[in-house]
């Protein structure tokens, strides 16, 4: 076998000359913002040529009608109904949620008990309960948060079931022979290990809470961004029905963007193992 | 070591020595016993704790479950149901067209696919609760709409989840199929299609409880027919238990729609699990 070798000013020459032949790829978001102009570029057309129902809204009035909701105060009013009723209710959901979910995982015969009631409440629409919730409770926001309550609890637990159920029992035998109190037990052994799969059910829980939120708005007509997305449907105003829509996403997608985020930070330890 | 027994009785087999039916059989046992003591539990609870109920809005578990089987029995419901679950039938299938044929054409090339997740994910957020009115609004009450919302809330759960289950398809096989010259329809059939459908199935289930909250939703805002225009109806006529028993079926059914699928997707994920893969 012959060896080839290059002195390194050979070697640089190379790469540099194999860099400079590679077709250049624009940045990402560059690309991403080209997608959306054109997407939007699309839509605009298709409304030009009345291939939409004629009442879609064109993008520059959906754009003059997003302005006109950032400087009305009453769209940032509904906004906060909307939101508070969802995070109210999610952190509720979350507490709850997690201490029902670590005293059931910890237990082999309560985990089997309670799987069953955990399916059917995790598959159940909540939102079918809405005519029923409203001859009860009425249309206002408590009844917005205790719905969102109802969606909220069933991921949270479910994933908490999951992850104290995955703890080492290497590490319970451990802290038991150390005769670690049952306070520290919990709260330095068990929920860390529960972490990650909580951290999961919980990400997806914030999804549902806006969602479900938004959800009861439209149906019950109780105040908040659904309620505005109803009325100006009614009122066949949909350049502000869209503005709104966006907005509804817009909140949404920050939300679940932090929450990534969040959880990256904070459980970054638990990846530290897996390099 | 010799046992001791009574004199004259034939000696008890230990129970890992009995017969595997009667063994099997105990094991079922203790396995209903456990999963299921607490439901019943549950629903007795709410039977005894109604039965006495004063308040109109809140009725007695046995008078639901009466006028259930009654609406149930003269083919009122069934009409419900069958519009429902058609509704949710045809509005998955188009999302699972479009979403396994999207994801399959934005995965397979990474530049696609980075340019359209930021804006997949930011429609994805759009509450889909929020898209009834509109679609309703602009297209009217009938069956196209609702399947229309449904579709366009389900596809992307399994757009999603099919460029994930593209994208991770092994590189070796990807370029094994290039060497070989597989032609391209065999190539994304049994190549990238049978390597993704795990992730995808993933996707369909979570779809799945979406299409049902969504066709729920959807049917209370604005419908003539359907499992929810049964429940707002009775509500609104103030037949009370009827509304809480249409909205007890809507549960079971979605129940039992994620049991169906957990079931075939054990089947036809069979490979998977056996390769001890998680």
């Amino acid at each position: 076998m012959s060896a080839t070798m290059q002195s390194t000013p050979e070697l640089r020459e190379q790469i540099s000359q194999r860099k400079k032949a590679a077709p250049r790829r624009l940045p990402v978001p560059a690309l991403v913002i080209a997608v959306i102009l054109l997407m939007l570029l699309g839509w605009q057309t298709l409304v030009w040529l009345h291939l939409l129902p004629t009442m879609t809204p064109g993008v520059l009035e959906v754009f003059s009608a997003i302005i006109a909701l950032v400087v009305s105060p009453a769209f940032w009013m509904s906004l906060w109904q909307s939101v508070s009723a969802a995070f109210t209710g999610w952190i509720i959901a979350c507490v709850l949620a997690i201490v029902v979910g670590m005293l059931v995982g910890s237990n082999s015969f309560a985990r089997q008990s309670t799987s069953v009631l955990l399916d059917f409440g995790r598959s159940f629409p909540t939102l079918a309960l809405i005519p029923v919730v409203i001859l009860l409770l009425g249309t206002s926001q408590q009844m917005k948060i205790i719905m969102v309550v109802l969606a909220c609890f069933w991921p949270v637990v479910i994933q908490t079931v999951q992850g104290s159920k995955r703890i080492d029992p290497l590490v319970i035998d451990v802290a038991r022979t150390y005769r670690t109190p049952p306070s520290l037990m919990f709260f330095r052994v068990r929920l860390p290990s529960a972490l990650p799969f909580i951290a999961t059910g919980v990400r997806i829980s914030a999804a549902m809470a806006i969602l479900v939120a938004v959800g009861v708005e439209v149906l019950s007509q109780a105040p908040g961004l659904g309620r505005q997305i109803t009325l100006a449907q009614q009122g066949q105003n949909w350049d502000i029905a869209f503005a709104n829509l966006f907005f509804a996403g817009l909140f949404g997608w920050a939300v679940t963007l932090l929450l990534a985020k969040a959880e990256r930070r904070l459980l970054r330890w638990n990846r530290l193992g897996d390099e | 070591m010799t046992s001791q027994t009574t004199a004259g009785a034939p000696p008890r087999k230990p129970a890992a020595t009995r017969p595997g039916n009667s063994r099997q059989i105990t094991k079922f046992i203790r396995w209903a016993f456990t999963h299921f003591w607490l439901v019943i539990v549950a629903f007795a609870a709410w039977w005894f704790l109604s039965a006495g109920s004063t308040n109109i809005f809140v009725p007695p578990l046995s008078r639901i479950l009466e006028v259930l089987w009654r609406d149930l029995m003269n083919g009122v419901i069934l009409g419900h149901i069958g519009y429902t679950l058609t509704n949710l039938a045809l509005g998955l299938s188009i999302a699972l067209i479009v979403g396994i044929l999207g994801g399959i054409l934005i995965g397979e090339r990474a530049v696609v696919r980075e340019t359209s997740e930021p804006i997949i994910h930011f429609i994805r957020s759009i509450p889909q609760a929020a898209l009834v009115p509109l679609v309703i609004g602009a297209f009217g009450i009938g069956m196209g709409p609702k399947v229309m919302t449904i579709a366009l809330a389900c596809v992307w759960p399994i757009l999603l989840n099919t460029i994930d289950g593209v994208r991770a398809v092994d590189a070796t096989a990807r370029s094994m199929s290039r060497v070989y010259r597989i032609p391209k329809t065999l190539y994304f059939r049994r190549v990238v299609l049978s390597s993704a459908l795990p992730q995808i199935l993933a996707g369909v289930r979570v779809s799945l409880a979406i299409g049902v909250t969504v066709m729920v939703v959807a049917e209370l805002f604005g419908a003539d027919r359907g499992l929810g225009y049964y429940i707002l109806n009775s509500s609104a006529t103030f037949k009370i238990a009827e509304s809480w028993g249409g909205a007890l079926l809507v549960g079971l059914i979605g129940y039992l729609l994620n049991l169906a699928f957990l079931a075939f997707e054990s089947v036809t994920l069979r490979w998977y699990f056996a390769s001890g893969s998680k």
